[in-house]
């Protein structure tokens, strides 16, 4: 009897420490109340409303796709980083660092959870964009969320295709060139594009193969040691970058606008 | 057996396979009543029923089984970077479905007169804590069980090291892009490459401004409500972008030609792709003239043809077809409409063209890197 | 207790010598304002054009682009010789009147495109873009010819090529003479 009623107590004497009370500030969240505050005193949590319609929370309304999408780029950050230890973004040892990442380093999945992640978010990325088109969830007064929305999926975009050169293999650079080749094509931009031939002074022609959007993107006239520095930049700070700063707009605005949609 | 394959190799040309799609298509999301009648007559609605996904996935199943035991399909079906898209195609197939199963049940439910089945009582609300982070938790963790076991099973494609002077045959974009990679098969890279992936990204954007407001219903599946929206939806996403890049992994083989899913792909294949020009059309062929030796002239018949399908026709469709939704929405909301419309049509249009009449270019202007 | 607050001048302003004064005033606060402006607009303008600048080095580590190729009797009338093509991105074509130098940049998406011999074309493997011996496109969607380089013949008798240069055909440059080396 006194056995079980000190088991209980452990719990709660754990809840009522002055350890977890600095932390999750609320006690145990066992009462309505509690809970609320277990949600609303946590900075990563509180990004959730404290209560939700029923709807809401069902796996077949919303299939957790943006949720996943956000998970995703968290396991992306993380194995991203891991990945950094080992790989040196030049010509030269680009690509053994990237065999020696599958063969010499424990835990040899690593690059595969990277490149696996990344493709499956490029996905889930599409499923939340069908999803929210099914539910009407782009109409007033989520127009502007629905855009942000679809600008975090052209950086989703981005930053998978910066991140498939960085192997330095075939695959990789003959994707990248056709890529990147279209951006020569750039109206006015491109010294390959309409209108380019038009912006000159004289015989000197202002926009040309070293002075043109390409040549910005790659850092030199082909996929060289330039365009894999800058790629690499791109991919690990650049674009996370800008992803991370629309995400935070993103959450913020689903909030403001009145949290998941649901019918009136 | 092998007549069946043979007779999907011959269904599967883009020509084939993609007019049997775009005709079919109205009858599985009929934007109007007269598709509507033809849609409940022939039985697509049970496409949208629980039978409907099963029968769907089997098939599905079985072509991908019987392209394992096929020599040829094997070898593109077993690429590790092409797994992705066999989880694509199994994963738009169940979420369609599974959107379209709840929208048909709940247009029913509101034919009925019921609120949709999303429908709560305001009041009757559920505490994120435990429900919602409970389900994250655990969708959290299947999904990064689903991320390791498919990490172990498949290693991460590594081909020979990069070399700048030789090609692969065929080259390929990554698999995302392979929509866009299509598109070059009939427009230039200015247009395919920057122009249209603009509008793509701008028109997405676009899409809750041009919406009527009538329709100003949100939160919940539904068809019936939406359908003329879903129809075009739709059709960008899952023809215009999903089945190109289906196309483009599966399809498409060495030079970039044409390849049945179980034929040998044959760097030799001679495939004939002597392309003319709209003005060779003109002068040469028609009128017999040679070309004239200045530009504008020259490619007059190309711009009056533009000018007249993003000039003249948007307004033969204001005052004959669509007035109805100008007087619904205004002229702003209507012109952005439809020149979105007409540019996400004039990527079918032109494979047609190119399919029938060997069309390279409605302008050819290569002097000013200007070609339509 | 006070009732009233003290009010300091200089935030009420001086409410004398209004009519011509005061607007005067507020002439040269606009005249400032705008000057202020058009100097924030300009020093903006002029930080982004610098970054923008910043993309492109003043030195590019790329191998040279002028380069020697050895003498015209190596080279077999009505070959297309790919030995270049490696490390150089060019094929040198030799038939009877003379040479020339075609880059191996397909002018659709910028593949390389492979020598078929039997065939005597160039295929692209991207797109499907063909090619003649002359550079001159046939099939696929490739938008015009190959470009070809400066090629001339060195003091020693050795051929030149010039990667600097670039000729096109469908600005009517393969007329040029340093575009095709008579041999
Ligand atoms: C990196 C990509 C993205 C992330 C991490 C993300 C994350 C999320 C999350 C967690 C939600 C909450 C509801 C849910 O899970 O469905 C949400 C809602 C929403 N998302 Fe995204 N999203 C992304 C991309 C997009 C895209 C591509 C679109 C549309 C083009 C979009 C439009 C919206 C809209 C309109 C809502 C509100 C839906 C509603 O209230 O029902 N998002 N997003």
């Amino acid at each position: 009897m006194s056995k079980k009623k000190s088991k209980q107590t452990l719990i709660e004497r754990m809840g009522n420490s002055q350890i977890w009370k600095s932390i999750i500030r609320s006690g145990i969240p066992r009462t309505r109340r509690q809970r609320m505050h277990a949600i609303l005193g946590s900075v990563f949590l509180h990004l959730h409303p404290a209560r939700l319609p029923k709807h809401a929370v069902k796996i077949g309304y919303t299939w957790c796709m943006g949720g996943l999408s956000f998970f995703l780029f968290v396991v992306l950050t993380i194995t991203g980083i891991m990945l950094m230890f080992y790989y040196r973004p030049t010509v030269e040892y680009a690509y053994t660092d990237i065999i020696d990442l599958g063969e010499q380093v424990p835990l040899g999945i690593m690059r595969e959870l990277h490149r696996w992640g990344a493709h499956a978010m490029v996905l889930t990325v599409w499923l939340h964009m069908l999803r929210v088109f099914m539910t009407g969830s782009y109409k007033p007064p989520r127009e502007f969320n629905w855009g942000v929305g679809v600008l975090l999926m052209t950086i989703t975009l981005f930053l998978s295709f910066t991140g498939y050169l960085l192997p330095w293999d075939q695959l990789a650079i003959w994707a990248v060139t056709v890529g990147t080749n279209m951006a020569r094509a750039t109206p006015f931009l491109g010294n390959e594009g309409p209108g380019a031939a038009m912006l000159a002074i004289g015989d000197i022609n202002l926009v040309h193969a070293g002075s043109d959007v390409r040549f910005a993107l790659l850092g030199g006239r082909f996929v060289g040691e330039a365009t894999l520095l800058r790629f690499y930049v791109l991919h690990c700070i650049g674009v996370p970058f800008i992803a991370m700063i629309f995400m935070a707009v993103h959450f913020w605005r689903i909030r403001k606008d009145g949290g998941i949609s649901g019918p009136l | 057996m092998d007549a069946l394959k043979h007779a999907i190799d011959l269904l599967s040309a883009p020509t084939i396979s993609f007019t049997l799609i775009t005709v079919l298509f109205p009858f599985v999301f009929p934007p109007g009543d007269w598709f509507e009648k033809i849609h409940r007559k022939l039985g697509f609605w049970r496409i949208w029923t629980k039978p409907g996904l099963y029968i769907s996935l089997v098939l599905i199943t079985l072509f991908f089984i019987m392209g394992y035991y096929d020599p040829n399909f094997n070898i593109t079906l077993t690429k590790p970077d092409n797994f992705p898209i066999i989880l694509l195609v199994y994963s738009v197939v169940i979420c369609t479905w599974l959107s379209m199963y709840k929208a048909y049940e709940n247009d029913k439910r509101m034919d009925r007169g019921e609120k949709p089945a999303e429908y709560n009582d305001p009041d009757d609300k559920v505490l994120v804590w435990p429900d919602l982070v409970y389900i994250e938790f655990i969708a959290l963790i299947i999904f990064m069980v689903f991320l390791i076991v498919w990490s172990v099973l498949v290693a991460a494609p590594l081909e020979e090291p990069a070399n700048p002077a030789a090609t692969p045959n065929p080259s390929k974009a990554p698999w995302y892009f392979l929509g866009l990679q299509e598109m070059l098969v009939y427009y230039d890279p200015w247009l395919a490459g920057v122009i249209f992936p603009g509008l793509i990204i701008v028109g997405l954007m676009a899409i809750p401004y041009i919406t009527t407001s009538s329709d100003n219903l949100s939160g919940f599946y539904s068809f019936k409500e939406r359908r003329v929206g879903i129809f075009l939806f739709m059709y960008g996403f899952l023809i215009l972008w999903i089945f190109l890049i289906f196309i483009g992994t599966f399809f498409r083989g060495p030079n970039w030609n044409f390849f049945g899913p179980f034929e040998y792909w044959d760097p030799h294949k001679l495939v004939p792709l002597t392309n003319v020009n709209l003005s060779e059309y003109f002068w040469v062929k028609w009128i017999k003239t040679g070309l004239p030796s200045n530009i504008l002239l020259r490619e007059s018949i190309g711009f009056i043809s533009v000018i007249i399908y993003l000039g003249v026709l948007p307004v033969l469709l204001a005052k004959y077809v669509l007035n109805d939704f100008l007087k619904k929405v205004g002229p702003v909301k209507f012109s952005f409409f439809v020149f979105f419309g007409l540019s996400m049509l004039s990527l079918p249009l032109k494979m047609y063209l190119r399919w029938m009449f060997n069309l390279k270019y409605i302008i050819a202007i290569p002097e000013w890197f200007f070609n339509i | 207790m006070s009732e009233e607050k003290f009010i300091p001048e200089a935030s009420v302003g001086t409410p004398q010598g209004k009519g011509s004064g005061s607007t005067m005033e507020r002439r040269s606060f606009f005249k400032w304002l705008s000057i202020g402006w058009l100097a924030f607009t300009a020093a903006t303008g002029a930080f982004f054009t610098v970054l923008i600048r910043f993309l492109f080095p003043n030195v590019l580590f790329e191998p040279p682009q002028s380069f020697k190729i050895g003498y015209p009797e190596e080279f077999e009338i009505g070959k297309v010789d790919i030995r270049f093509k490696k490390k150089y991105n060019v094929w040198i074509v030799r038939n009877e009147e003379g040479m020339y130098a075609l880059s191996t940049v397909c002018t659709h998406l910028g593949c390389t495109p492979n020598w078929l011999d039997t065939e005597r074309k160039f295929k692209c493997p991207c797109h499907g873009s063909g090619f003649r011996a002359t550079g001159m496109n046939f099939e696929g969607p490739a938008p015009r010819p190959l470009e070809r380089f400066a090629i001339h013949l060195a003091d020693d008798g050795q051929v030149i090529v010039d990667k600097n240069k670039n000729f096109k055909f469908e600005k009517g440059e393969w007329g040029r003479s340093e575009s095709f080396l008579k041999v």
